[in-house]
């Protein structure tokens, strides 16, 4: 599912590698959620989203139309 | 060093694994036990360790599946109602294997059979309505 993680990530000047050893995943699934291939935890969005100092909302919200992508 | 998986889509990626060595062992015991009671018949198939293993990862899966299928009930009847129905089903069960077995033979055997009977639909019962009660809460 489409998502803005790779934006923020690179809003905060991060790479895909340092992005997942602050979350504690690897650079491999970080990838495949920018690429929207996973579909993380709720845990692991909000976890994201402390690193990126981004809400939930302004890094997963999508509207109904473009989920189904 | 083997670090620890702490990566969440790889935790689901093992589990998935684990479900495939669990079909292909599955397939090869009854495999095995498939060739044992070609060669050796029933008496050698059961006499087979690989049997117990079989018959007890049946009996597991049985009561992990009761769990599942408890949260997916969608009537609301009352726990109680459905183990005092469980309770007389299984009496019923336990004295029709009992009498049958005491027709054909001694009564101490028809009460141990019909006892063993009744026990194994009591135990089940019991177990679903615990996992009912539970989901209530």
């Amino acid at each position: 599912m489409k998502n803005y993680v790779k934006i923020a990530r690179i809003q905060r000047e991060l790479t895909q590698q340092q992005l997942a050893e602050k979350v504690g995943i690897t650079r491999q699934t970080v990838s495949l959620i920018e690429k929207g291939k996973y579909n993380p935890t709720l845990k692991l969005c909000l976890s994201i989203c402390d690193v990126v100092n981004k809400s939930l909302d302004e890094l997963f919200w999508v509207e109904k139309e473009e989920r189904m992508e | 060093m083997i670090k620890k998986i702490k990566d969440e889509r790889l935790k689901l990626q093992n589990l998935q694994n684990i479900r495939i060595l669990f079909l292909f062992e599955n397939i090869a015991i009854i495999g095995i036990l498939g060739y044992d009671l070609v060669t050796k018949g029933m008496d050698g198939m059961t006499a087979n360790p690989l049997w117990y293993v079989f018959i007890l990862t049946g009996v597991i899966s049985a009561y992990l599946s009761m769990g599942i299928s408890v949260d997916h009930e969608s009537s609301k009847k009352s726990p109680k109602k459905g183990l005092v129905i469980s309770v007389i089903v299984s009496a019923i069960i336990a004295i029709v294997f009992g009498g049958l077995i005491t027709f054909t033979g001694d009564i101490s055997t028809g009460i141990l059979v019909g006892g063993i009977v009744f026990v194994s639909f009591l135990v089940p019962s019991i177990y679903i309505y615990f996992l009912r009660t539970k989901r209530q809460n």
